[in-house]
């Protein structure tokens, strides 16, 4: 808790406590009793100061889970808080130092040299070595971890130490997506990391220290005194606070008790709009995409005309006001603008066109007469998406029956491969490499996917653009047109759009930034 | 006395046995478990395999029940296969946040029951007799969740004083807490403060009507004393059996109030647990709330018996 | 949950003589019954005739009005997905009443049944009670949390939750009846007439407990309307995009501040319906304990 009581009673906080005397009283009469006290309200508005210190609160709607450090799920914040990684990519994908300084690939491709920093220490005092960092990618291997990008991780073969603080990291081949794998991989501590993975100590390098987690409540962190970086962080302490119920998140923003948040849905951003205090960023980066996915050995899912008849139907701008209540991108191809596979034509290659869809139905002669399941998770987001594509495509004569699972039934449905005919859901991993998409996303890999797809020509074009050395340039583009390409045609994934991440912050706090994997960086946030 | 507690314990038993069955079988009904919420959203079969193996979600399922009661038996709840941490440990934290509610709810029944209660049945005055009337009506036909809504829309967001959900700890900062506590408990207490205030109001009426009050009246003593020295000593053994049954609403009731509050009491625990599929943490929590139900209720019979004579101890 | 389950078992006197319907109708004939009634009829009516009252199709989208105030086309607005609200709140209702219709009577029935068993022998009695303490020890939202989970959302949970919420409620009711019944005079006299003990329960006693039970009803009409709100609430309520009071009215909570309109219908008819329920319980029960 921040502590209300070093800070100086000025007018504002004197009338607030006065209110607050007021709806005491009103409230049950024993409202004398806390007027004199400090106020809950006022202890949360109090961490406002100068530029070193304050208290920062963030609201998420889900519970840190200690069991999924490794993996990427709806809440990473924590990661970069707590942790560092390898590198930190810019807006281009191009990698910055972080725990690495330099890296020099051998000129095949199969091995990097890693060199890195050598004033880093655990915040138990322990120095981070290059040991840490084979532990690091031996643990992304375990299948315990259930980290994507274990595949990536799995690529490597060997490393040769050379000192404390240079290390080889030696490829089965070369890797597009490397340093995909070393944004993502955040360097926990080797010795404690059982513990970590059950929530009782979460022993890292980063700007702040893990004081405790209370489950339903949320993570405590302070701030890292010896962090390898001078002088930062700014703040003192960040509280991770679980809101589970949308109203409740964003009554806990408008009220000033959170300051920050990345979970509040597009369609209620407009209510934190329209009142001052709070600065809304989005990043055209995209955390993700929405998208209706089709069972394959389902008819009548089968037939390619029938999918390509749903890309044709669905009304993606639609999706993206309504839904995602205009924080997102209308694309029919899962990436967004910030990736190397992006192109204008890729994402308007379908586009809202009934006309077309029903000619297309018709000229396939695909009987629509059934009617086909749409399953979705019962989150408010995914039901509202279902709605939409439901009634875009009963206008071109396909009936739809929603079919509501709770996130846990719907990831069995999704990782077994037992979905209904349609589904709707979300996917990750587009923001990064392309490659680590069609390597990493459970939907769109070539060698086992829940649609059940399989094809030679889309495994080659997989395993082309991931088994290279470089992930940019004239030629590593045409592979990933070559990919774009079959997931248009064959449109097992018909992607509709993709998601901003969105950030709601208030006014008074600068410099919060996310990575790309939505893990959240604070090294330079501040409070004014 | 002793025949009938030995009578009345094996059946108290045989609910608690049979209630870890049926906990036990319906979980395992619920599609996808543990292992597999841990994996993720983009897991192969060999991580769901690897954890399942981890979490010992591979053995037979007779085997499974076992180890559950046996360790139970043995006092020790295990680590929480999803949420992470010691069993024990969240529903510690889950008992205290919502025994807590519970109780600042009670204090809000009571004080709010005892006022609709006395106002509206002796207050001179019709216009408060009516206001007290519709605020009863109004909390009964208003959904608890909706209450919710308005009550942080109003205070927290709106005249910001109050804060909108979450919790510090009682032990931690008390006069914090008594101002996260206040909405919740106030949301939660409503419909029963009205329930109780109008059976309070019906039990005034009668014993204002009863014969010696009315002699009393005729013969000038106040109807301030009448009330408090006469009228509410009558009406109050009734309310007292109303308040235990509504603070078993209460308890139930706390699951949606912790949910609009963001209140980390038995009920959010238990909705995360079975999203998760936390089996330990389900299975433990709806156990105990069982053998809370059945204590509850052995008591209550054997002070019925004792009450009364008619309950022979066969 | 809330209710006000308090009902009190008849007073033992003459009553046994008097007409069984003599009561209900003069319950309606209180201003409160009225009032009731004319409200619990006037929302019933409003959710039979949805489909000539409501203009639009509760489940068209459109793309240009969404959480549009109420206006000639659309007299109480559209919500998030520019769907007519007039619409879906009268098929919120239509939806709601068919739930509650099938599930409090099949728990009133269940329970009922129950608590005959229960009379018949001792040993079943103590079974039986044990099977409502076990459905009694669930909280009634965890309960509907576990069923949902193993069912699957739609309706079939929501009516299983209901039915088997009112299960005891009705049972502990009808047992206790029983119990007082069995010891009247008429019933004493019957059995030692040789009245036959399924006869003596079914023809004579049975009756005689109905009056606490049709104001139980009335209370559990209620109570299933917010279980209903509050299993929607949780998101595991009824499917969409079919609309239901509890579901509109959890979609529009978020928006409560930028367009109060989304939550007002439903709320003013889940407020109608469960004042229009509690009125007529109100009133029943009042002349029934005379």
């Amino acid at each position: 808790m921040p502590s209300s009581s070093a800070l100086p009673l000025d007018p504002l906080t004197r009338r607030t406590a006065l209110r607050a005397a007021g709806a005491g009283a009103l409230l049950l009469g024993t409202g004398g009793g806390l007027a004199g006290c400090r106020s809950a309200v006022n202890a949360e508005e109090g961490s406002a100061g100068p530029k070193r210190g304050g208290t920062l609160t963030i609201a998420i709607n889900q519970d840190f889970t200690p069991a999924l450090l490794f993996t990427q799920t709806g809440q990473s914040l924590q990661n970069r808080l707590i942790y560092n990684t390898l590198i930190r990519y810019d807006d281009d994908l191009e990698p910055q130092p972080e725990l690495a300084t330099s890296w020099e690939y051998a000129p095949d491709g199969k091995s990097i040299t890693l060199k890195l920093r050598d004033d880093v220490t655990y915040h138990d005092g322990r120095k981070f070595t290059a040991d840490d960092v084979v532990f690091a990618v031996e643990n992304l291997r375990k299948p315990e971890r259930s980290a994507q990008l274990a595949a990536t991780a799995k690529a490597v073969t060997g490393f040769e130490k050379r000192g404390d603080h240079e290390l080889v990291v030696k490829l089965a081949h070369p890797v597009s997506n490397l340093f995909d794998l070393f944004e993502f991989m955040i360097i926990t501590d080797r010795h404690s990391v059982e513990d970590a993975v059950k929530g009782k100590k979460l022993n890292g390098t980063g700007p702040f220290r893990f004081k405790r987690w209370r489950p339903g409540t949320g993570l405590s962190l302070a701030r890292n005194e010896k962090y390898w970086k001078p002088d930062r962080p700014y703040l003192d302490a960040v509280e991770l606070r679980v809101y589970t119920q949308p109203d409740a998140l964003l009554s806990a923003l408008r009220s000033g008790q959170a300051q920050l948040s990345y979970h509040v849905s597009g369609k209620h951003l407009a209510t934190l709009k329209s009142s001052s205090g709070f600065t809304i960023k989005q990043y055209d980066t995209g955390n993700g995409a929405v998208y209706v996915g089709a069972t394959l050995d389902e008819a009548p899912a089968d037939s390619k005309a029938f999918r390509q008849a749903i890309a044709w139907a669905v009304d993606r701008d639609r999706v993206v006001d309504q839904a995602l209540g205009g924080y997102g991108l209308a694309s029919a191809a899962p990436w967004p603008k910030s990736s190397p596979a992006y192109s204008e034509a890729n994402r308007t290659h379908y586009t809202h066109d009934p006309g077309k869809a029903r000619e297309l139905l018709k000229s396939s002669g695909v009987p629509t007469s059934r009617t086909l399941p749409l399953g979705h998770p019962t989150t408010p987001l995914h039901t509202a998406i279902a709605e939409i594509v439901q009634y875009d495509l009963q206008q071109i004569g396909i009936k739809t029956e929603l079919q509501p699972f709770d996130p846990a039934s719907f990831q069995k449905k999704l990782i077994s491969g037992t979905m209904p005919t349609l589904w709707v859901n979300g996917h990750g991993f587009a923001q990064v490499q392309p490659a680590t998409l069609a390597v990493s996303a459970y939907p769109f890999n070539e060698a086992r996917n829940t649609s059940h797809f399989r094809s030679a020509e889309y495994t080659e074009a997989v395993q082309d653009a991931w088994r290279q050395k470089d992930a940019d340039g004239a030629k590593a583009h045409a592979r990933y047109q070559k990919i774009s390409d079959l997931l248009l045609d064959e449109a097992f994934i018909i992607d509709l759009a993709v998601q901003d991440s969105v950030q709601v912050a208030a006014e008074k706090l600068r410099g919060p930034a996310l990575t790309k994997f939505s893990y959240l960086n604070l090294d330079d946030a501040h409070l004014v | 006395m002793r025949g009938y507690l030995l009578k009345r314990i094996p059946s108290a038993l045989l609910v608690l046995l049979l209630a870890s069955f049926l906990i036990f079988a319906i979980l395992r009904l619920v599609p996808g478990d543990a292992a597999e919420v841990l994996a993720g959203p983009d897991a192969g079969p060999e991580s769901v395999a690897a954890i399942r193996g981890q979490l010992g979600l591979d053995e037979p399922l007779l085997a499974q029940y076992a180890s559950w009661i046996g360790d139970l038996v043995r006092g020790d709840l295990g680590p929480s296969y999803a949420i992470g941490g010691q069993v024990a440990d969240l529903i510690g934290d889950g008992l205290g946040a919502t025994a807590e509610l519970t109780l600042g709810a009670l204090f809000f029944t009571v004080t709010l029951g005892l006022l609709f209660g006395v106002l509206g049945a002796a207050s001179r005055r019709r216009p408060v007799r009516v206001v007290v009337h519709a605020l009863t009506t109004g909390a009964l036909a208003v959904p608890p969740f909706v209450t919710g809504v308005l009550l942080v829309l109003v205070f927290a967001v709106g005249l910001s004083v109050l804060p909108s959900g979450g919790r510090v700890g009682l032990l931690e900062a008390p006069d914090l807490e008594l101002q996260y506590l206040l909405l919740p408990s106030l949301c939660l207490a409503l419909p029963s403060a009205a329930v109780l205030g109008r059976y309070l109001k019906d039990s005034l009426e009668r014993a204002f009507a009863e014969d010696y009050i009315r002699t009393a009246t005729a013969a000038g003593v106040p109807r301030r004393r009448l009330l408090w020295r006469h009228a509410l000593p009558n009406a109050l053994p009734p309310v007292v059996t109303l308040l235990g049954m509504q603070t078993g609403q209460l308890l139930g009731g706390a699951v949606l109030v912790e949910a609009i509050f963001a209140w980390p009491g038995l009920g959010q625990l238990a909705e995360q647990a079975l999203n998760r599929r936390d089996y330990p943490v389900v299975q433990d929590l709806l156990l105990l709330l069982v053998a809370v139900f059945v204590l509850v209720q052995l008591l209550t019979d054997v002070v019925y018996a004792a009450l009364d004579p008619r309950i022979r101890w066969e | 949950m809330t209710t006000l389950s308090f009902v009190r078992a008849r007073k033992p006197g003459p009553g046994a003589a008097r007409n069984p319907h003599q009561p209900y109708r003069k319950a309606l004939a209180t201003t409160r019954g009225r009032i009731g009634l004319a409200l619990a009829l006037l929302v019933t009516l409003a959710g039979l005739l949805a489909p000539l009252l409501s203009s639009h199709v509760p489940t068209a989208q459109s793309g240009e009005a969404l959480l549009a105030p109420g206006s000639p086309g659309h007299l109480l607005g559209t919500d998030d997905l520019g769907r007519d609200l007039l619409s879906r709140v009268l098929y919120g209702i239509r939806t709601d009443l068919e739930v509650i219709a099938l599930a409090v009577p099949l728990g009133a029935l269940l329970g009922c049944a129950f608590a005959l068993l229960a009379a018949v022998h001792p040993v079943l009695d103590t079974v039986v009670q044990r099977v409502f303490d076990l459905v009694l020890a669930f909280p009634g939202l965890i309960l509907a949390l576990a069923i949902t989970a193993v069912l699957g959302p739609g309706r079939l949970p929501v009516v299983v939750v209901i039915a088997l919420a009112e299960i005891p409620v009705f049972g502990r009711q009808l047992r206790a009846g029983i119990l007082v019944q069995r010891e009247r005079e008429y019933a004493v006299a019957a059995r030692v007439g040789g009245t036959g003990r399924a006869r003596l329960l079914l023809r004579h006693i049975l009756p005689n407990c109905a009056d606490p039970l049709v104001v139980q009803l009335a209370v559990s009409l209620t109570v299933a309307v917010f279980l209903e709100g509050a299993m929607s609430f949780l998101g595991v309520g009824i499917r969409p995009p079919e609309p239901t009071l509890g579901n509109m009215l959890s979609q529009a909570l978020p928006y409560l501040a930028q367009a109060p309109h989304f939550a007002a219908g439903p709320l003013l008819v889940v407020t109608l319906l469960v004042l229009g329920f509690s009125l007529l319980s109100e009133a029943l029960n009042r002349e029934i304990r005379r």
